[in-house]
């Protein structure tokens, strides 16, 4: 394939399905985070709070990277 | 009449060295980190009961992580080595525009960092637990699916261990095997640090249990 030939209507759908990949990626920081909610509740040993944070700032970060996503492609 | 055989009067002092407890000089206090904590202090679970004490607090020992680690190590150098000499290789006849470099790059480094989090998530809850009252096993197998074992002290009627391998052998930690009477499951305590003064603690437990009973 020439690069005469990709028009337009290619990079779009390479930019739907990409933001759509990310989007489901959103929603596993979300489950981790969810998942570490619940295993804090088994288990009382001193580091939850810094497990917790770290959860919800990967979660933050791939939020970001979808909002990348959505202004760069 | 002279003296043939007399008999050495320090022997019971050896004897009851012998006896003293395994694991009796190991410190309560936990970290984050710990893999084996006996009588830990800052501990407590989610079912414990009001009169029940964690007598051992058990985790794999840190050096099953270490194939992740790597993992995550070799991941990190992916953008950096492995993929520009992949795309001069492949010599592809159309651009990749830049967004998608700078979106694939942040994105891979995320989900690499994310493999590792959550396999130490995975770690760090896969648990056991020996109170004076049970032994407790809980499982997260992945993030959807946790799976919580439990079986009274008294219903134990075999134990074994098994140290394997290099690692194993070096860093002394590998599985111990609990067999317990009845519809109880059995419990394997796997990649256990001091599997051997694991199995002391709680051979003392169900002798000290059925002492009493």
């Amino acid at each position: 394939m020439t690069p005469e030939l990709i028009g337009p209507m290619f990079w779009l759908i390479i930019k739907i399905f990409t933001i759509l990949g990310i989007a489901i990626y959103v929603v596993f920081a979300g489950v981790v985070v969810r998942q570490e909610q619940l295993m804090s509740k088994v288990l009382e040993a001193g580091p939850e709070r810094a497990l917790r944070i770290i959860a919800w700032l990967y979660f933050a970060a791939s939020l970001f990277v979808l909002f990348m996503a959505v202004v760069l492609l | 009449m002279p003296v043939l055989f007399e008999a050495n009067q320090s022997a019971p002092q050896k004897t009851a060295k012998r006896t003293k407890p395994p694991v009796s000089n190991i410190s309560k206090r936990s970290n984050p980190l710990t893999a084996y904590a006996y009588k830990p202090l800052d501990i407590r679970f989610e079912t414990q009961e009001v009169d029940e004490d964690v007598i051992l607090f058990l985790r794999q020992h840190i050096v099953v992580m270490i194939p992740s680690f790597l993992l995550f190590i070799a991941m990190l150098l992916g953008p950096m080595i492995v993929f520009p000499l992949f795309m001069n290789l492949l010599e592809l006849p159309i651009q990749i525009p830049a967004g998608y470099v700078v979106v694939g790059t942040v994105l891979w480094y995320l989900a690499s960092f994310g493999f590792l989090f959550t396999q130490f998530l995975h770690w760090f809850f896969n648990i056991f637990i020996v109170t004076n009252k049970r032994i407790i096993d809980i499982d997260f197998i992945n993030l959807l699916y946790k799976e919580l074992s439990e079986a009274p002290i008294a219903r134990i009627q075999d134990m074994s261990y098994q140290t394997k391998g290099i690692l194993g052998t070096m860093f002394n930690y590998g599985n111990v095997l609990i067999q317990t009477a009845g519809e109880v499951p059995n419990f394997i305590f796997e990649s256990v640090p001091k599997p051997s003064a694991v199995m002391d603690v709680v051979s003392d437990l169900l002798h000290a249990t059925k002492g009493v009973e």
